[in-house]
């Protein structure tokens, strides 16, 4: 019996902290889209296409997840594009 | 006004502005300034100054900092968790290092900017020899004017119907200009 609640325990411990924290950008009034998108190419290297795609989602969508990882490396990240101006938060990745 | 001239890759990048939006420019910039420093003092100190160094220390043990209540510090230092213990956990080690970055970014654009200024220069010739320090500095210009405005993306249309005896039209006058100032940045980079 106890054993086989240590068993789930770890299972559930397991699955939790499988879960890559995320970094999301939220939406504002301010910031330009060409701006947004200049910045996402310049802090994460995407191509002008795939920046241009996440900038509409957060205009669209009120927010996009723009990377994923490690806390210290999704701190990181928020760090840099508070850095710039954007409105960034870090979670852990709710959605899986 | 706000011609852009030169490129970056040449070292050439100037953009012209008349007296006034010169002016209306450092005064914006020297008042974020002020905003941004009234609880970091640290470029007061050398930093291998012994009494600066200890007064660091001793406020980076202090209590977790909370979200600054003026509405333009919140924009410009955000939280960077939605739980706010989480939140001032993290305020605690990266807002003294934000609002550095923010400030040294100011300060550069305002010298750029005073240099016609001081010199008497005839025309206003702005050099931009660091454009993405620029467009931050500007961007950050803009956060907190949009903050004091309550811009809402709605605030283009209301902007155009305000008569001009409205005080706050001028004021939304340097918020688009501002913005057509950044737009145009971004295209020459």
């Amino acid at each position: 019996m106890s054993t086989e609640v240590e068993e789930l325990s770890e299972l559930d411990l397991s699955k939790f902290f499988d879960r890559p924290w995320v970094t999301i950008v939220w939406d504002d009034p301010v910031n330009l889209q060409s701006y947004v998108t200049y910045v996402f190419i310049k802090l994460f290297g995407f191509s002008k296409e795939k920046a241009h795609e996440l900038m509409m989602k957060v205009h669209n969508e009120g927010k996009a997840v723009v990377s994923a990882g490690t806390r210290e490396a999704m701190e990181n990240d928020v760090s840099r594009l508070h850095e710039h101006g954007l409105w960034a938060t870090l979670q852990r990745d709710i959605d899986g | 006004m706000g011609e852009f001239k030169g490129t970056p890759a040449t070292g050439d990048l100037s953009v012209a502005f008349s007296n006034d939006e010169l002016h209306i420019l450092i005064n914006l910039v020297e008042q974020l300034l002020e905003l941004l420093g009234e609880r970091n003092f640290a470029h007061h100190y050398q930093s291998d100054d012994p009494f600066a160094q200890l007064m660091t220390t001793h406020l980076m043990n202090m209590e977790p900092l909370s979200a600054p209540e003026d509405p333009v510090l919140n924009r410009l230092l955000p939280n960077a968790y939605a739980d706010p213990e989480a939140a001032d956990e993290f305020r605690k080690y990266t807002e003294p290092r934000l609002r550095q970055v923010k400030q040294q970014n100011l300060m550069y654009l305002r010298e750029q900017l005073v240099f016609p200024v001081d010199h008497e220069l005839p025309k206003a010739d702005i050099a931009i020899s660091d454009p993405q320090q620029w467009l931050i500095a500007i961007n950050d210009v803009r956060l907190a004017l949009a903050v004091r405005l309550g811009v809402t993306p709605e605030s283009f249309e209301k902007y155009e119907n305000l008569p001009d005896t409205d005080p706050q039209k001028s004021l939304f006058a340097v918020y688009f200009w501002l913005g057509g100032i950044q737009e145009r940045l971004i295209e020459h980079l």
